[in-house]
């Protein structure tokens, strides 16, 4: 962490390694750390594992439809916008306080230790949440692959034996945990081919849908219209807003192109132009996907329908068969491959900040050590993967729908913590603003707006989840499941701070990261 | 930020003093923040203590290049940095302050490449690792970074079996066994056992292992003497290309597997066995073969792999070019 003296600072270290170390005093040097380091298409082929676009879509184009019917290509334009403009701010306070503690980091700086420890409370939340749905989406597929390769459909059934989905679940957990602990890399050439094949199985996908629309073979053909495209042809604010919130959550991930070490071999312009790349590859993917799944199926609650809420948690599980026949096992291939690879990047993003909780003593210091064999975050890892897993484990059984809720309450989650990041943005530059049209930008005006399109997502989310017929229809005692959802995991949070706060008043005190902002 | 300049150039102008001609100027360490890197620090020390060499305690973290899956973060790396300096000041400051030793933190895309790049920017004779990490009860292993090194190393590499980290520095190496092959073309092998023995003055053994390991039927007794007179004719043979004034002794040792062969022999606490590297490997590389593994598995003493042939060391960074400096 860089936010404090270095207590190793004494180190008899040679000239050689001094060398290594003063690097760290203002960005890295070309020796440092990237030697040899990710160049442009390493960056994008990172930047769209991360976001899996075939699980994400999977995932979020049902429930968008149940919200926004066919004005899902609106909402995904339109759902890029905050996320575009917190990012912005992000990639400023990443530039000024790299931090593995990220969100909680910052935070922490301009606001304090309470809503600091709230962001971090808030990251790692959403984190774990997308971690039980990425790997319940993973099981799904498995047991499609399996019954379509052994050519007995009976076996996709198996998924919804909650006992052997569970089981299965944890030996993906397991897995996972594994992979990301050792930090076991696939080559890049074979991460190059994964995605590669994600992209072209994608646009096989959609261009088969359009075909066979075309030719007249299309469960619900519904005719491209340009309203699709129009956000104000949603019916109402509420609808705009669960769409909007669910967007959030497809373009989750995408950050980390914008973030990653702007060493990137090549020039300074490489993390940005990775940046576009990667984002214009996954909103045309998107956009192509949702506007060919819509024509072919529709938005109605027929068998295929895109309304039919037996279809909408996995979209794809069902509409592979249909769409494409027997090259349907390409789709479970590639949605397979990208849970996958997305499990381990998602992995680390609740280790890396529950290790600086720990280092800062917002939470035990245990959450602090790094595994001396593998260089990992080793014990929050291990934390993040066991309560990943008793999180599914539970929702699997309350919830008639757990991966359509845990969508759900995930954009909620991500409006919650990136709000606030954003408004740490704002509030840590506050005396900067006005320095330059750049700071007035990428300080103040990007950020706050982002902030704000956040904040009121989050409270219309939470405000409209209360209805028992929110999202899936799960409720528990009559209040909406997703409700339920969120509001244990953010008392439950603050229940767990307070618990902190009595055992480890001096991060609370501000003894550990203290308040900063930003004078130059 | 840091205030190390100072007490390392002292550090490396104490032991350039002695170590200029010595066969051990330099010996890099493999250090990890565990037992197997605990073993390696204390073979290395009782190396250095019984050579006057200096020590370079390296650190290899995974340089961002080799991820494929997960996007880097400079916080996180920033912090990695840090608990690795603290590590190796912990390790450090367990240290005989006698020994000349230096700290480093080095990225690679692995463990072993960084290391075998450290030595070639020491120029390092050494570079000593943990032999086993996680061994099953007690056995020795040969963990994934060893194996590695084993096999693309062109510096001798020391392997540290597990519980190295017990035995006092002050030990020092009591005696050098140098395993000959039952084929000719030791030379490089024993070049590198005289400079040892002489840099640690120690006495050397010879060693012949002999494995009995025939199809059934054929006459044992007469394989095991053809064996063994062969197994002396290349002891004869070495002794004879030795250099006056060592102190030697040769041994045959015999079994029905090397493993068994292996078990036969006596071992000195402080003992250290040398072997060179398979007719396998490409000229001046390592290559660890299936005799010197399996003598591994059963060795309680610490091993060097050396060479086969001395290639010439000033030319090491083409194998470097990614590690950082």
């Amino acid at each position: 962490m860089t936010n404090q003296p270095d207590p190793a600072s004494s180190a008899p270290l040679t000239s050689a390694s001094a060398a290594v170390d003063a690097s760290e005093q203002g960005g890295l040097s070309k020796k440092g750390l990237s030697a040899g380091s990710v160049g442009l298409i390493g960056a994008i082929v990172i930047g769209i594992s991360c976001i899996a676009p075939a699980y994400t879509l999977t995932a979020a184009l049902g429930p968008t439809v149940s919200e926004v019917g066919v004005q899902v290509p609106a909402i995904i334009l339109v759902g890029f916008i905050p996320m575009l403009l917190v990012a912005l701010g992000y990639r400023e306070l990443n530039k000024r306080m790299p931090d593995s503690g990220t969100s909680f980091t910052w935070a922490t700086r301009a606001f304090g230790p309470w809503v600091g420890w709230m962001a971090g409370w808030g990251l790692v939340a959403a984190t774990i949440l997308v971690l039980s749905n990425l790997a319940g989406i993973a099981v799904d597929f498995l047991f499609l692959l399996i019954a379509q390769v052994s050519g007995n459909p009976g076996i996709a059934d198996l998924a919804l034996n909650p006992f052997i989905n569970i089981a299965v679940c944890l030996l993906f957990m397991l897995g996972a945990t594994w992979v990301s602990y050792r930090d076991m890399q696939t080559t890049q050439k074979l991460q190059y081919w994964l995605v590669g094949f994600q992209i072209l199985v994608l646009v096989t996908f959609s261009v088969a849908a359009l075909i066979e629309t075309a030719n007249g073979n299309a469960f619900d053909a519904t005719p491209i219209e340009l309203s699709w495209f129009n956000p104000f042809a949603v019916e109402s604010f509420s609808a705009f807003a669960a769409g909007l919130s669910l967007s959030i959550f497809i373009f989750w991930g995408w950050d980390v192109t914008l973030t990653m070490n702007e060493e990137t071999r090549g020039s300074d312009k490489t993390p940005g132009r990775a940046a576009t790349i990667t984002v214009v590859t996954i909103v045309v993917l998107y956009l192509l996907i949702s506007v060919s799944l819509i024509a072919f199926a529709g938005v109605g609650t027929g068998e295929y329908g895109l309304g039919n809420p037996d279809i909408q948690d996995n979209v794809f599980f069902h509409l592979a068969g249909p769409i494409l026949g027997p090259l349907a096992v390409l789709v479970s291939l590639a949605v397979l491959t990208s849970s996958a690879s997305s499990l381990q990047s998602t992995f680390v993003s609740p280790a890396r900040t529950l290790l600086a909780m720990g280092h800062y003593g917002a939470m035990p210091e245990k959450f602090a050590s790094v595994s001396p064999r593998f260089f990992t975050p080793g014990y929050a890892t291990i934390v993040s993967a066991i309560v990943a897993s008793v999180f599914y484990t539970v929702m699997r059984l309350l919830s008639e729908n757990v991966l359509w809720d845990t969508i759900t309450a995930l954009g909620m989650m991500i409006c919650f913590y990136y709000g606030i990041t954003a408004f740490a943005c704002v509030w840590f530059f506050r005396k900067v603003w006005f320095r330059s049209v750049r700071n007035v930008v990428y300080t103040l005006l990007a950020p706050l707006i982002g902030g704000v399109i956040l904040g009121v997502l989050f409270f219309t989310t939470l405000i409209d989840s209360m209805d028992p017929d929110y999202g899936s229809g799960s409720s528990v005692g009559g209040v909406g499941l997703v409700f339920v959802l969120g509001m244990v995991v953010l008392l439950g949070g603050v229940v767990v701070m307070l618990w902190q706060w009595r055992k480890r008043p001096a991060f609370f005190r501000g003894e550990t990261l203290s308040r900063a902002v930003a004078s130059e | 930020m840091n205030a190390g300049a100072p007490g390392a150039s002292a550090a490396s102008a104490a032991s350039g003093a002695s170590g200029a001609d010595a066969a051990l100027p330099r010996i890099v360490v493999g250090y990890t923040a565990n037992e197997s890197g605990a073993d390696a620090l204390a073979l290395a020390t009782r190396l250095a203590t019984a050579s006057e060499a200096q020590l370079d305690v390296v650190m290899v973290l995974p340089s961002e290049a080799r991820s494929s899956t997960v996007p880097s973060d400079v916080g996180y790396e920033r912090h990695l940095k840090a608990r690795s300096r603290e590590w190796l000041t912990e390790a450090s400051s367990k240290l005989d302050a006698e020994v000349a030793q230096s700290l480093h933190v080095r990225y690679a895309e692995s463990f072993a490449e960084g290391l075998i790049a450290a030595a070639h920017e020491f120029g390092a004779s050494l570079i000593v690792v943990g032999a086993a990490r996680g061994g099953i009860l007690g056995r020795s292993r040969i963990g994934s970074v060893a194996n590695e090194l084993l096999h693309s190393s062109d510096v001798p590499v020391a392997l540290a079996p597990s519980g190295s980290r017990e035995l006092a520095a002050s030990v020092g190496v009591s005696r050098i066994t140098a395993a000959l092959g039952t084929r000719p073309g030791a030379g490089v092998l024993l070049d590198a056992a005289v400079r040892l023995t002489k840099a640690m003055r120690a006495p050397l053994r010879l060693l012949s292992l002999v494995p009995i390991d025939l199809p059934a039927g054929m006459d044992e007794g007469l394989a095991e003497l053809t064996s063994e007179a062969h197994a002396d004719e290349v002891l004869v043979a070495a002794k004879r290309a030795l250099p006056a004034g060592v102190e030697t002794t040769a041994e045959v040792a015999t079994g029905d597997t090397i493993e068994a062969a292996v078990r036969s022999l006596d071992w000195h606490e402080g003992e250290i066995v040398l072997v060179a590297s398979s007719r396998l490997a490409t000229p001046s590389h390592l290559f660890l073969g299936s005799t010197a593994s399996k003598m591994l598995r059963e060795l309680p003493v610490p091993m060097i792999v050396v060479p086969r042939s001395n290639g010439p060391r000033a030319n090491g960074s083409r194998t470097t070019g990614k590690a950082a400096s």
